[in-house]
């Protein structure tokens, strides 16, 4: 089973893919150092760009980049109190009080050591999870697999926590797009309304910038933020090897959290800034000095970072295994896979195992990586990027996306099928819709036809084929678990309370 | 009364449900003319979207009853507006007068308007990155860009 997984490695060190996995760490500790901006975002705008390349060059970039950015959220948490993502809420709360103390270097040191430690048990989940929950799913026929894309759905409907509502409708909009196009079995067109650009249906690199990367631009050019500026002098950093022996006392910590991020990542609906919470008030629970928490415990900065960089790689388990993804950066990511024409589930274990192990050793050395170019002198580089003008960084990354866009077939059409996704995009996000189930819903969406279709096939029509077996049986259940699951636990939790 | 009405019909959320139910009953009327499996699930869907909008419309009518403010979408709609709106001028720019001259305007003109105001910064990344853009995609990886209808014709 994990022969292929060794086979896959020689590949990974070849020039280009490796080149790609550095460039992406760089990349993302750039994207994650700017407020506002978000792997999401930064792999949204990268996936057209990534068509002519070789499918692990662009794997490579990607899972750079979501570790980079990862770590990078963290500069402007400690140096600012601003989190650079929203995984890193957790890190500003000791981390600003160090650098406030004079001790902002090493709060970024131990936040990129701990960052590597936690993407490299994540990365290491991945691998030994994945494999064997990918040949369960081998079994599955038409019923199972349209049941499994009904369960992803509804795990990221129901568990990303909010208006269950708006999620249903983000579902139900990502869905219809994804019937946009020529029928599958029949051929006829559907919603084309006479556009022939329209008849391959919409590729979802459009939907993906338009609703990840127009509303983060939006953002820019709607709040200019004014930095104090910052000066690497101010970081006061030593080399990282001399701060090492004292992380030493951080390894509990680092085991601790690396198991929560590795956890939440594979539930579908979490995410890195809960990972990173209930991390960091588990290693305050378990401090022997929890009054100092809060007040610049490194410890602290440790705990977070951790568990928001473990649960990266671990996101992509289900991804990978049964197309469902955990986070909304795996949810573009799955985007990437299909764009190089990698569909995923359990087949892309069988028939290209070379990338889909390839891409998991990327993501193990890109997180290795973070120490090299996250350390200490990188990261007095790093911190200046906080000086960069934001409506200047807005305007080249509107020029970025029309170039992706435009990119992908040649055409303006596509350039404003996006601007409308972004309008749609910029409006659910301002209303709290949540965007990943849209995605999710375009992946799935005709995913789940073509087999409810075939299953009906083989059924002679019979609705009833798709409740004939133990594993839909067991899919339904779990769908039924998941939709009462959050009501159940909230009706229960407040009888508690009310007690 | 009907001052009131106005303001509750105005909240964002009733807007956005009462657009979802307009366009998705609009959508539906081509499934009419489908294969019965061809409409299934785009009708469903789209049917759910009316309901699930139904649902999301009373209950911010219902806020507005119990006299919940509902918050604004944007603190600066002007820049909002403005923002949005240069994006798909470059856009429309880009298609008719073609993408360079577009690209050479649109960086420091958007910089400038929204607050960066340094005309040797703007210069220079004006520079930068139009120059980057043709060295790896124009000269690099031989895309073309549109050159503009406007020229065409």
């Amino acid at each position: 089973m994990y022969a292929d997984l060794l086979n896959a490695l020689p590949d990974v060190f070849s020039l280009a893919n490796f080149a790609a996995v550095v460039i992406g760490v760089i990349a993302g500790i750039v994207v994650g150092a700017m407020p506002g901006l978000s792997a999401t975002m930064a792999i949204s705008v990268l996936v057209p760009f990534t068509f002519g390349l070789e499918p692990l060059v662009a794997l490579g970039l990607m899972a750079g980049i979501y570790n980079g950015a990862m770590y990078g959220g963290a500069i402007p948490a400690v140096l600012l109190r601003i989190p650079g993502t929203p995984a890193a809420v957790a890190t500003t709360f000791d981390g600003y009080p160090m650098a406030q103390k004079g001790e902002g270097g090493f709060a970024l040191q131990v936040a990129v050591v701990s960052s590597a430690f936690g993407g490299v048990a994540s990365a290491f989940a991945l691998m030994l999870l994945a494999p064997p929950l990918s040949k369960v799913t081998l079994l599955f026929g038409p019923s199972e697999v349209f049941w499994v894309a009904i369960f992803g759905l509804a795990s990221i409907i129901f568990l990303l926590g909010g208006n269950p509502v708006k999620g249903l409708i983000s579902a139900c909009f990502g869905v219809f797009v994804s019937v946009v196009g020529s029928d599958p079995i029949y051929g006829n067109d559907r919603f084309t309304f006479g556009q022939l650009e329209m008849l391959d249906g919409i590729n979802i690199v459009i939907l993906l910038v338009g609703l990840y990367a127009l509303p983060p631009v939006i953002d820019l050019l709607e709040t200019p933020l004014k930095t104090d500026g910052v000066k690497s002098s101010k970081l006061g950093t030593e080399p990282i090897w001399k701060a090492l022996p004292r992380m030493k006392s951080y390894w509990k910590t680092w085991v601790r959290g690396s198991f929560i991020g590795i956890w939440i990542g594979i539930l579908p609906g979490a995410g890195g800034s809960m990972a990173a919470f209930m991390s960091y008030n588990e290693a305050r629970r378990a401090s022997n000095t929890p009054e100092t928490w809060g007040e610049g415990e490194p410890e602290g900065v440790a705990a977070a970072e951790v568990a928001n960089n473990a649960d990266t790689a671990s996101a992509l388990i289900p991804a990978l295994t049964l197309g469902i993804p955990g986070t909304a950066v795996a949810a573009v990511m799955l985007g990437g896979l299909l764009v190089h024409g990698l569909q995923p589930g359990p087949m892309l274990f069988r028939d290209n195992p070379d990338i889909v192990f390839g891409f998991m050793w990327q993501f193990l050395f890109g997180a290795i990586l973070l120490v090299v170019l996250g350390g200490s002198l990188a990261t007095n580089s790093f911190a200046r990027l906080l000086n960069l003008p934001r409506p200047l960084l807005g305007s080249v990354i509107i020029v970025l996306m029309l170039i992706g866009v435009y990119s992908i077939h040649g055409r303006m059409f596509d350039v404003y099928l996006m601007l409308g996704f972004g309008a749609i995009g910029w409006v659910m996000d301002r209303l709290k819709f949540p965007l990943p189930p849209v995605v999710l819903g375009l992946i799935l969406g005709g995913f789940a036809e073509e087999n409810l279709r075939l299953a009906l096939r083989i059924g002679r029509g019979d609705p009833m084929v798709l409740f004939q077996n133990t594993t839909s049986l067991i899919l339904v259940a779990l769908t039924i678990a998941v939709i009462v699951g959050p009501s159940l636990k909230k009706r229960f939790t407040g009888k508690g309370k009310a007690q | 009364m009907p001052a009131s009405k106005n303001h509750r019909l105005a909240r964002p959320e009733t807007l956005t449900a009462i657009g979802i139910i307009l366009v998705a009953a609009g959508f539906l009327i081509p499934t009419f003319d489908m294969r019965a499996i061809s409409a299934l699930l785009p009708a469903t869907m789209l049917i759910g979207l009316i309901l699930l909008s139904l649902l999301l419309l009373l209950s911010d009518q219902r806020k507005a009853g119990a006299g919940e403010e509902a918050k604004p979408m944007t603190g600066s709609p002007k820049r909002v507006i403005g923002a949005f709106l240069l994006i798909v001028a470059y856009a429309l720019a880009t298609d008719f007068i073609g993408f360079y001259v577009s690209t050479a305007a649109t960086i420091p003109l958007v910089a400038w308007i929204f607050g960066y105001r340094n005309p040797l910064g703007l210069l220079i990344a004006t520079v930068i990155v139009t120059g980057t853009i043709w060295a790896i995609f124009d000269f690099g990886m031989s895309q073309d860009f549109p050159t503009g209808r406007f020229w065409e014709s």
